[in-house]
């Protein structure tokens, strides 16, 4: 269980959250989302606990972020970045493997397998003696989720073990540069390991992969919560257009158990305020 | 993994001990290597039926063996921090010189050289005096370090590229400084300087065989340890963070045991570039990036180095010597210069 209690962050002078309040349970994916500059980024590092200078409280599990070792918290939560850049020529088998860093002091009997276990889950175990800077964009972050997937389990097998309470999974922009299919994959691997309990929390940018996917929504302006709740409630388009500044029909379809966001492509271009400045002159 | 490292360990061992015997062998007296085999196993007690001169065994425990170890040493040393600093820096390319060690242990080694005359304590020709002056100069390189290391903190963690800049500004003060101690030396103190920038094993003795080995010791015992971690340190700062990774607790300690291995070694020796850069790119060539097996590898690899340097800056033009900085200078800048252009992309980054 997460709670993120009247958290504000700040970069020198700029604020960038400001009181945020989130709750999330195990087992829920939750999604971010927002206008750039929204604050989906900043929370999510911040509940990873890279900035250490926030005011307000995160409680994960009962315990205060500030309060806990970095190693701790490596135990508890993972998170796959955006803009990873590795230079240095390290095998796929090898990147996958650095996700069993925070265990190497306790017994590592399923290292290997949980290892092999990811790289199969994510398809990516063909490639496992390649150099991992000559794969592709979309390949690289297969390998990144694989080891992140690595980082997370404690045993072999997604279904062995219930992880409710003792796991959070934090993902920016985790289907960026995939091919369709592998975003399908990772995302429903995202709902698979939140069935096991695990807490899942993904910035995304598309409409259509939060409905499918998500069980809650927030959408963030200004570095608050503009509004949150299942995503019949949110992706609505009242709330779209105040927080992305488009218009959109929400569209529901017999063959679709979610509902579909649609542009109003013209619409949004005659009615933008862009336009409207530079047609005042 | 651990057939490739130890495969990569043996073969650098072998070699290791291969050269170390032909430098002590070669010079104005010659001695084979049975005979160096037999006279090093006799130290030991083994009797060997080798025949040689009575010459040979002083020559080679007092003249050639401390000169061979402190090559190896210094080598070892100056190897091992090329890896930990590419390593911090996520930067093949990083090396001792640019976060000012070599900067710093120059201008104490000048200011000592010029101004020892006024420091009571560094009169006297002891190992104490040695000592002190390896250390000050070790001090003086961890100073320009840590200045350069705080010029980088913003936020409680320091920034990487911000390092190399104040790298290069206190490069720059550092050795304005050296220059201002040039300009108020004598002629003597001038031909110290001189030499010592140019870096040589000549002054070897079994006392700064002994004064430089635990600065030394400490790093090539205390980095293997970091291998796991600088591993995931490749991913990025905040993923080795996430992966958990107590990343300013291991920044702080590259430095300062790639300081330590460096800056004694400096200290003695003078500057011999190059090596810090060159050994590690070469042995990644062969083993991948992995540091469990980079790391003992340079240390290693870094000895045969600077053994087989120093062995040719004394045999080229005997019975004169080169200054062995020279010798690296000018095979290590090619390499460099290679290494350039052929990583041209990744730097471009």
């Amino acid at each position: 269980m997460l709670v993120v209690k009247d958290v504000s962050l700040s970069f020198g002078n700029v604020p960038v959250l400001a009181q945020m309040q989130l709750q999330a349970q195990p087992g829920e994916l939750c999604v971010l989302m927002g206008a750039n500059g929204a604050g989906k980024s900043t929370l999510l590092r911040t509940i990873a606990g890279e900035y250490k200078h926030y005011r307000g409280s995160i409680l994960l599990n009962g315990q205060e972020l500030h309060h806990m070792p970095v190693d701790a918290q490596a135990r508890q939560r993972a998170v796959l970045s955006q803009q990873l850049n590795l230079q240095m020529p390290f095998t796929v088998a090898e990147v996958v493997a650095m996700g069993r860093y925070a265990y190497r002091a306790s017994e590592r009997l399923y290292d290997k397998e949980i290892v092999t276990y990811a790289l199969k889950l994510l398809q990516v175990y063909d490639l496992k003696d390649r150099s991992y800077p000559t794969l592709s964009g979309g390949q690289q972050q297969r390998v990144q989720m694989a080891r992140v997937l690595a980082q997370l389990l404690e045993a072999p097998a997604l279904h062995a073990m219930d992880y409710t309470g003792k796991k959070m999974l934090l993902l920016d922009e985790p289907v960026t540069g995939m091919d369709i299919l592998h975003q399908q994959l990772a995302l429903q691997l995202a709902v698979q390991l939140s069935r096991q309990g695990v807490l899942v929390i993904a910035v995304l940018h598309d409409f259509q992969l939060a409905a499918a996917y998500a069980q809650r929504v927030f959408f963030l302006k200004n570095g608050r919560v503009y509004a949150q709740g299942p995503v019949a409630t949110v992706l609505s388009p009242l709330h779209i257009r105040h927080c992305f500044g488009v218009d959109v029909s929400v569209l529901h379809h017999s063959l679709c158990a979610y509902p579909l966001v649609v542009t109003n492509t013209a619409a949004t271009l005659f009615s933008s305020s862009a336009l409207q400045a530079t047609n005042a002159y | 993994m651990q057939n490739k490292k130890s495969l990569s360990l043996s073969i650098l061992s072998t070699a290791l001990v291969f050269v170390m015997i032909i430098a002590i062998g070669t010079g104005a007296m010659h001695m084979s290597p049975l005979q160096v085999i037999g006279i090093l196993l006799k130290g030991i007690g083994i009797q060997l039926p080798v025949t040689y001169t009575e010459q040979m065994p002083a020559v080679l425990w007092m003249i050639r063996l401390p000169r061979v170890v402190l090559a190896v040493i210094i080598g070892a040393g100056l190897g091992i921090s090329g890896a930990a600093l590419q390593g911090l820096f996520r930067n093949p390319l990083a090396d001792p010189g640019l976060i000012g060690i070599s900067a710093g242990a120059s201008l104490t080694a000048a200011m000592l050289i010029v101004l020892h005359v006024y420091l009571p304590f560094m009169v006297s020709g002891s190992i104490f005096q040695t000592y002190a002056q390896n250390i000050i100069t070790f001090l003086g390189a961890m100073l320009t370090v840590l200045i350069v290391f705080r010029m980088s903190v913003d936020g409680g963690r320091s920034i990487v590229s911000v390092m190399l800049l104040s790298g290069i500004a206190i490069n720059a003060l550092c050795s304005a400084f050296t220059g201002l101690m040039t300009y108020v030396a004598d002629n003597e103190q001038l031909r110290n300087i001189t030499f010592w920038t140019l870096g040589s094993l000549g002054g070897a003795t079994w006392q700064t065989v002994l004064a430089v080995l635990p600065f030394v010791l400490v790093p090539v015992l205390m980095l293997p340890r970091m291998a796991p971690a600088l591993n995931v340190f490749a991913l990025g700062e905040q993923e080795a963070m996430h992966s958990g990774v107590q990343v300013n607790k291991l920044k702080t300690q590259l430095i300062i045991y790639a300081t330590m291995a460096v800056a004694a070694g400096v200290a003695v020796a003078g500057i011999i570039g190059f090596i810090g850069l060159v050994v590690p790119h070469i042995i990644r060539q062969f083993t991948g990036p992995d540091h469990h097996i980079l790391i003992p590898s340079t240390a290693l690899a870094g000895a045969i180095l600077l053994t087989v340097a120093d062995l040719l800056c004394r045999t080229i033009i005997a019975p004169a010597e080169l200054p062995v900085g020279i010798i690296t200078a000018i095979t290590g800048a090619p390499v460099f210069i290679w290494l350039i252009l052929k990583e041209k992309r990744l730097i471009a980054v």
